[in-house]
């Protein structure tokens, strides 16, 4: 063991460690300032800001309790989409039938509550199901019959789109639904929306599942390199199945509560809804611990949110344009200046691989 | 152009169309090549052979203009003196090469991989001239002596041909070309398409140009080569027609005079039962092979690329589909990684990068990939503290350097990645563990760490196999050694007979010489 070379070697690891990971429980005035570093959580800051522009720009209206509950309350169906997304690109593939399956969830709501007798929460059961069965579809059609996720969910999501059409006769469709179902929409529970609060639920489930477990755990390294996943006894088939029954389901989750705030279905509800869920889940991955997380969606999804709400109330013709502008803008900056770092360290590790020699 | 256009001058000029003197390269710390002289005659196929590491591949790197040699070298193309200090260089310089990945596009065609990295004379609007291109692509492949259709993607082409194709490109410019260089050309060709892509470079002969014929197969030199020139540790052996000598002499001069292996100082006999029986295993390169590991046993597993010694593990691990049977302790071993881990096996690849962990996770999380349950609380809660306490006392056992459990694999050297490959696997405690190419891309201090875990490992009680295309690393550890050849295993060494010499002659197909 020559000691000069392993001298060499301990220099250049060193150099390019990360900086302790945020994620870390540990404590430590060191762990505080990286978690603090404007690189990882560049999105609150982005909050921050906003909320104090545009409480500059239209202090009576943007801080106000009305525009908080209604960003809250209305980014909720979007937000329960971005963790449906979150789920199967945190084991590497996507799933872009999301949107299709949320209307899936909510015309079968609908559906049901016109045609048939059944209590509300076994026809929410009923739409969650099926929609967990779309997502089983997809994933045999990506395991199984080994179609790229891309392609495989957006052939489903249109395939959906069609049964939709049917089911409804491409007519607008009006739940019937009791009371107490809209309440749970509108209502509050000490001071938070409802559906805030399921937000919050669902979120924390998922937080524990993917950060804690062996299933998170599971996911991440299929997402990260699935040969080697495979190879170190991760049960990759079953991961990739099981994500996209997962993301099926919170989908068609995401379909109940929208039927809980709005009972109209049409068959132009769930495609609109694509493109702020997977926004949010990609800025979010830019955030906290660098790579898709629950809490970087949310918080994403919301800086996003008030922004958008901002410029609504300061500048009234904005208000239709601003929207995907505003989301479009902002995806690509911020992933565009999140991933630099990641893409350097990667880089420079590629290059430190030694040279085969033959 | 074509190439009978070109032949005529292919006679034996009084100058060599290529010409090296002194030619030197240091690395850091090692020579790989010292002096070296070499004279390429146009119009003839020049084998350059030599044991892995005797700094063939280097020389051609010199060529292709990708690594600057030492000062005092004198190369001459045709007579005119050049320096290569770049690859621009080499290819203005008429040097023409064929790398052993081809660097072929799959889902093009010929026509389409013809027109890579090349200037294209287009119609007017920049259309291609598909047409001319086409029928341009039909004849070159044609001068070759290929017949086959271009317009089918070079993915589906047999291994002859798309070697013919990437020749085709390499040598688009005949009129600039002087020298082409073949690297390894029939590493992954069946024995029946070598012929056709001898008559390949049989042409390339005729048309004048300079052939440099690197192999590992030596009855190929004796087939389609002129002359051959051996190099051993960055020193030219020589240089001989080959109808001059023979293929004992051409690996005495490759190997040198080594030493028998002292005495191997763990020689203890294997007493343990036969833990590892493998049976009739069948894959792509791999056939028939019967394998029987006792507990206690290091086994080595020689052979060339393409013999059928890098499929092997994999294949007992379960990673492709394979034929025959895995038996450990007298119980089947299912063909799945999963599976094969959960009964007991360890598989650490030869990829390390690709397929032997997850370069973006800190090193805790791969390491804690094998087994999660040993850090599951209640509710599948995974507790950080026992995962932390676990990975820490590996990185001290194996050294791993930084030791640092949130590093990033992938930030980590080659040594100390392997280590933590390693170590993944022997908190397992497996009673096979399988390592294919386990100090490849390793620097020196990690390499005798592993060798030592390796026998460490066999001490405790388990079967070690060890797949290695160093035949240092097979003497140094293994108690025997399997050589494979043409996906069989064709010879067992062992004792005193283990050594690199002999693992070179079999491996080569040269049978033993006591």
């Amino acid at each position: 063991m020559a000691p000069t070379q392993q001298a060499i070697q301990l220099d250049e690891p060193v150099d390019q460690l990360p900086e302790p990971e945020p994620r870390a429980s540990g404590t430590g005035s060191r762990r505080l300032l990286g978690k603090l570093a404007p690189r990882r959580i560049s999105a609150i800051y982005l909050l921050g800001s906003f909320i104090v522009l545009f409480g500059l720009l239209s202090p009576d209206t943007f801080l106000t309790e009305v525009t908080f509950t209604l960003v809250f309350r209305s980014g909720v169906v979007t937000c329960i989409l971005a963790l449906a997304f979150l789920v199967p690109l945190t084991a590497g593939v996507y799933d872009l039938s999301i949107g299709a399956v949320m209307a899936l969830g909510l015309g079968i709501v609908v559906y049901l509550s016109l045609h048939t007798d059944l209590p509300i929460l076994v026809t929410a059961l009923i739409a969650i199901a099926a929609s967990a069965l779309s997502g089983a579809v997809s994933g045999f059609i990506v395991v199984k019959l080994h179609v790229d996720s891309f392609i495989a969910t957006l052939g489903v999501s249109q395939v959906l789109a069609g049964v939709l059409l049917l089911m409804s006769n491409n007519t607008q469709l009006i739940g019937d639904f009791p009371e107490g179902w809209g309440e749970l929409g509108r209502g509050d529970f000490a001071g938070v929306p409802v559906v805030v609060w399921m937000l919050l639920l669902l979120a924390l489930v998922m937080w524990y599942c993917l950060e804690f477990t062996a299933v998170g755990r599971h996911l991440l390294a299929t997402g990260g390199n699935r040969d080697a996943a495979r190879l170190a006894g991760v049960p990759t088939e079953r991961v990739l199945f099981g994500v996209f029954v997962a993301s099926g389901a919170i989908s068609g989750l995401a379909g109940v509560v929208f039927s809980m705030q709005s009972p109209v279905f049409s068959s132009s509800v769930g495609p609109g809804y694509l493109f702020p869920a997977v926004a949010a889940v990609f800025l979010g991955a830019s955030q906290l611990s660098q790579r898709p997380n629950v809490w970087g969606t949310l918080i994403a999804y919301f800086a996003l949110a008030f922004g958008i709400q901002g410029l609504a109330l300061s500048a009234s013709s904005a208000s239709v344009w601003s929207q995907p502008m505003f989301q479009g803008v902002s995806l690509i900056i911020a992933v565009a200046v999140a991933s630099r770092p990641v893409l350097r360290k990667l880089r420079a590790s590629r290059e430190q691989a030694p040279e085969s020699v033959s | 152009m074509t190439l009978q256009q070109l032949s005529p001058d292919g006679v034996e000029g009084a100058t060599p169309v290529l010409s090296i003197r002194g030619l030197s390269k240091t690395f850091v710390s090692t020579r790989a090549l010292n002096g070296v002289d070499l004279d390429l005659r146009a119009g003839e196929i020049h084998a350059l052979v030599g044991q892995n590491g005797c700094g063939k591949s280097t020389l051609i790197k010199v060529l292709a203009g990708f690594h600057q040699p030492d000062p005092g070298v004198e190369i001459r193309l045709g007579g005119e003196e050049v320096e290569l200090s770049s690859t621009a260089d080499a290819h203005r310089a008429g040097l023409r090469f064929v790398h052993q990945d081809l660097g072929l596009v799959g889902t093009l065609n010929t026509v389409e991989n013809l027109m890579l990295g090349r200037r294209l004379t287009t119609a007017r609007g920049g259309r291609i001239r598909w047409d001319a291109e086409r029928s341009d692509a039909e004849r070159r492949m044609k001068d070759l002596g290929y017949g086959f259709d271009v317009a089918r993607p070079v993915a589906a082409l047999g291994a002859a041909e798309r070697t013919g194709v990437a020749i085709a490109r390499a040598l688009w410019d005949w009129e600039a070309a002087r020298v082409l260089v073949v690297d390894e050309p029939t590493a992954s060709l069946p024995r029946e398409e070598v012929a056709v892509l001898f008559a390949a470079l049989q042409r390339v002969r005729a048309a004048g140009l300079g052939v440099i014929y690197v192999s590992h197969r030596l009855d190929e030199i004796f087939a389609i080569g002129d002359r051959v020139t051996v190099l051993r540790d960055g020193v030219r052996v020589g240089t001989w027609d080959v109808d001059a000598i023979d293929q004992d002499g051409l690996v005495r001069s490759m190997i040198g005079d080594e030493k028998l292996r002292p005495p191997h100082d763990q020689s203890v006999e294997p007493t343990g039962e036969v833990a590892l029986a493998v049976t009739g295993l069948n894959g792509t390169v791999v056939e028939d092979v019967d394998l029987r590991v006792r507990r206690g046993e290091v086994v080595g597993i020689a052979g060339l690329t393409g013999s059928g010694r890098e499929e092997l593990l994999p294949l007992i691990f379960g990673v492709a589909s394979r034929t025959g049977e895995v038996e450990l302790d007298g119980r089947p071993v299912p063909a799945n990684p999963r599976r094969a881990m959960r009964a007991g096996l360890a598989l650490v690849p030869a990829d390390r990068r690709g397929e032997g962990a997850i370069l973006e996770m800190p090193v805790r999380e791969n390491f804690g990939l094998t087994d999660l349950r040993r850090f599951a609380t209640r509710f599948g809660f995974l507790s950080r503290a026992r995962e932390t306490k676990e990975v820490t006392e590996w990185i001290r056992r194996l050294d791993v350097r930084p030791p640092l459990p949130e590093a990033l694999f992938g930030a980590l050297s080659g040594g100390n990645q392997q280590k933590v490959v390693l170590a993944k696997w022997l908190r397992r405690q497996p009673a096979v563990l399988l390592l294919d190419e386990p100090s490849q891309g390793v620097d020196v201090g990690a390499k005798a760490v592993i060798h030592a875990l390796a026998r460490q490992v066999a001490a405790d009680g388990a079967c070690v196999v060890i797949a290695s295309s160093d035949d240092n690393e097979l003497c140094d550890t293994c108690d025997r050694v399997l050589v494979m050849r043409d996906g069989r295993i064709v010879a067992e060494v062992t004792g005193s007979r283990l050594t690199t010499a002999e693992l070179s002659r079999l491996q080569l197909g040269l049978g033993a010489t006591v």
